[in-house]
């Protein structure tokens, strides 16, 4: 079916509760609904099985329109259908839509304290991204919000974290994080244990919520690319790629395709780089610390190429507004061939290591098990769907750039277990070797930037790309001039939270730090604070009383 | 009274420099980071630069370590729990800031959720600069803290601005 078929399908299914038919751009079909409307509307393009739900987005119309909007994207390859919900300034009301699609909640909680509408019917209230005491009726992505007032609230010391502690006969509230010893954002789960196994599981986000798209409504959009290569230092490429894709479509710029081909080179080596990475955290959790040595030893292959493409390790700011910075030579095409040819072998040989070694398919095989149904479900994304047999690849679906000329396969497993999911990624990297082979052989000759205009045309935008951990998905709005009006990033690791949080109810505490690397967040999560009962008096301990001790002790 | 401590007590802190020296034991904190630090530091611990060979080893609790990693600008929610960590580590502790974010709050700068600097919450020894630092750099700073040690020159710390939150 074209895009064309697909978005008339669309606007058939929505047709009786549209209100207005916007075609913003060629690929994209927004109908305006009314708020009351939207759970019907919603549930008739999710039964319909049209696409998935893809990103909400909030946007503040200003104070002098009074009025707030709500995007909901929902995506079926290159196609986009957005419902978009206009609601008061003062009294924002949407009803939940997280029933019908469970991936919703976190989308929801988002807009609730990011805008201020209220979601009706949301079943969790806490705040995902601001801190606990961060004041009510404050939301930071309103155009009226300043620095002062986030600067003016008081930063209590209380205790935010939930107490650990006995809250049964039998269970106990095992706390993990935020800090731990390996790496990556740090995030804070509370796991109810009966034993050994998790009974319930809860998870706390925004100990690295900086404010990164508010900060982008006041930076022209050059700064902003710079400033969006930061949201990850992992994925770096691929956030440029996808805020200069959207501002390219905006400005209706060309890129050259020779910089579309190094584009989509440095975004394989950077899904190399990540991958590897990936392995060796997930090995160290599984308490395989010679793979993960081994595999970060030959992730240096990665890193010397890009440093030797780009100039930096990481970060390396390949793009720029219009095209790349940096352009492939005959010797740095002939370094990297060689660094593929040992990275292939290698890979190779962890593929074998993952499907064969005994202790590591213990701790894999079987484990976490997601099947088809469930995955759609809970709106998984990159290799975390695609080990459960879901073909969701945005080079695939909808190929941009040099995807178009160069394609990639698409991998996929059925298990869905931790195993397929080390399979997956590993067959992806051979994959990802291949298309840059092809590249390389077949550059196409050209400049490597096109004129980009200061001020870009008004207008809005979607920018898809996948990222190493799934779709990466960018809604850029310019009204004109130097800087964007609204920049709004979903990322992929959001959607893939749900997994592990269902997945880890059922399993053995022991399990967890697995699943939770399984999704490539890479949380090393051994570092655990456990409840400390005094053995005197058989009393639990809050934190106050726990940190007046250990500064007491530490000073004697 | 002579002020000179006993030959004992020397050697005894001659022993425990150089011990310390030899058995660095570090702890990491992102403290809001866009995880580019991150990945170096884990990469200077793994085999291409190995810092284990000076001793030096990455534990999972505050408990274990003598020297602080901070990478990133301190988030509003992350800020009492840097505190926290700092607070844990058993005396003497040391704080090595590294990436451009922590040491200024970097392309963050003036972000709503963002705090400040790490030198505005706990004090620091060493600053590493860079969007990220190569781990070379990060070795650097940490070889900078055992050459400290080593003088027993009084160490250049910087004062937290936000003092009496901070006891040690």
């Amino acid at each position: 079916m074209s895009t064309e078929q697909k978005l008339q399908t669309a606007e058939q299914l929505l047709a009786p509760w549209n209100k207005e038919t916007i075609r913003p751009e060629e690929n994209r079909l927004d109908v305006v609904i009314q708020p009351e409307a939207l759970h019907e509307a919603a549930s008739a393009l999710h039964e319909a099985k049209w696409g998935y739900l893809s990103a909400i987005t909030g946007m503040d119309m200003g104070v002098e329109a009074g009025q707030l909007e709500a995007l909901y994207h929902f995506c079926n390859g290159p196609a986009i259908t957005s419902l978009r919900v206009r609601l008061p300034r003062a009294g924002a009301v949407v009803p939940t839509i997280a029933d019908i699609i469970p991936p919703a909640t976190f989308f929801e909680r988002e807009i609730k304290e990011m805008f201020g509408i209220k979601v009706d019917g949301l079943a969790v209230t806490d705040h995902l991204f601001l801190p606990e005491d961060w004041l009510p009726d404050v939301y930071p992505q309103r155009v009226d919000f300043t620095i002062e007032q986030a600067k003016a609230m008081e930063v209590s010391h209380a205790d935010q974290m939930p107490e650990p502690g006995r809250v049964g006969e039998n269970t106990f509230v095992v706390p993990i994080g935020p800090q731990h010893p390996a790496l990556k954002e740090p995030g804070h789960f509370s796991f109810t244990v009966d034993g050994e196994i998790v009974t319930a599981a809860k998870m706390r986000l925004g100990y690295a919520h900086r404010g990164i798209e508010k900060a982008a409504e006041s930076r022209s959009w050059v700064e902003n690319l710079y400033l969006f290569e930061r949201v990850c230092g992992i994925c770096s490429h691929t956030h440029a790629m996808a805020f200069s894709m959207g501002v390219e479509q905006l400005a209706k710029v060309e890129v050259p395709a020779r910089a579309q081909a190094i584009r989509e080179l440095v975004a394989g080596l950077e899904r190399v780089h990540s991958h590897l990475l990936w392995l060796g955290v997930t090995a160290h959790e599984a308490g395989f610390d010679t793979l993960f040595m081994y595999s970060w030893r030959d992730r240096e292959t990665v890193m010397n190429l890009l440093e030797q493409i780009t100039g930096n390790r990481v970060n390396y700011s390949a793009n720029v507004l219009g095209g790349v910075k940096c352009e492939i030579g005959d010797e740095q095409s002939k370094a990297i061939k060689e660094g593929l040819t040992y990275l292939e072998t290698r890979i190779r040989h962890y593929l074998e290591v993952v499907t064969t070694d005994a202790m590591f398919l213990n701790r894999t095989r079987g484990i976490g098990t997601i099947t088809a149904p469930e995955a759609e479900r809970f709106g998984l994304l990159g290799p975390t769907a695609r080990a459960s047999g879901v073909a969701r690849d945005v080079r695939i679906e909808a190929p941009y750039g040099a995807y178009v000329r160069y394609p990639v396969s698409l991998v996929t497993e059925t298990n869905g277990d931790l195993e397929a999911r080390c399979v997956v990624r590993l067959k992806e990297l051979l994959v990802s070797c291949f298309a840059m082979r092809s590249i390389l052989d077949n550059m196409p000759e050209g400049p490597l930037t096109a004129r980009m205009p200061r001020k870009i045309p008004a207008g809005e935008t979607v920018a898809r790309v996948e990222a190493p951990r799934g779709e990466l998905f960018y809604y850029i709005k310019s009204n004109g001039g130097e800087i964007p009006v609204r920049v709004h990033v979903r990322t992929p690791s959001l959607c893939n939270w749900v997994s592990v949080l269902e997945k880890a109810v059922g399993r053995q505490l022991a399990d967890v730090p697995m699943l939770i690397a399984g999704m490539d967040p890479c949380f090393s999560c051994n570092d655990r604070v456990v409840t400390v009962v005094d053995s005197r008096t058989s009393e639990n301990w809050s934190w106050k009383r726990l940190r007046e001790y250990g500064i007491e002790y530490y000073s004697r | 009274m002579n002020n000179k401590p006993s030959l004992w007590k020397q050697t005894m802190n001659k022993v425990r420099t150089w011990a310390r020296m030899n058995s660095i034991g570090a702890i990491h904190f992102n403290s809001g980071s866009c995880n580019g630090c991150d990945i170096e530091i884990l990469a200077t611990l793994t085999p291409r630069y190995d810092v284990e060979r000076f001793g030096i080893k990455l534990h999972g609790s505050p408990r274990h370590a003598d020297v602080l990693l901070v990478t990133g600008p301190v988030t509003r929610q992350a800020r009492e729990r840097l505190i926290r960590t700092y607070e844990q580590m058993p005396e003497p502790k040391f704080v090595i800031s590294v990436g451009a974010c922590s040491i200024s709050g970097g392309v963050f700068d003036g972000c709503y959720n963002v705090g400040g600097s790490v030198d505005e919450v706990i004090p620091v020894d060493v600053f590493v600069p860079g969007c990220p630092p190569r781990p070379e750099a990060i070795i650097d700073g940490i070889i900078q803290l055992l050459g400290q040690l080593q003088g027993g020159a009084p160490r250049p710390v910087a004062k937290p601005k936000m003092t009496g939150e901070v006891s040690s």
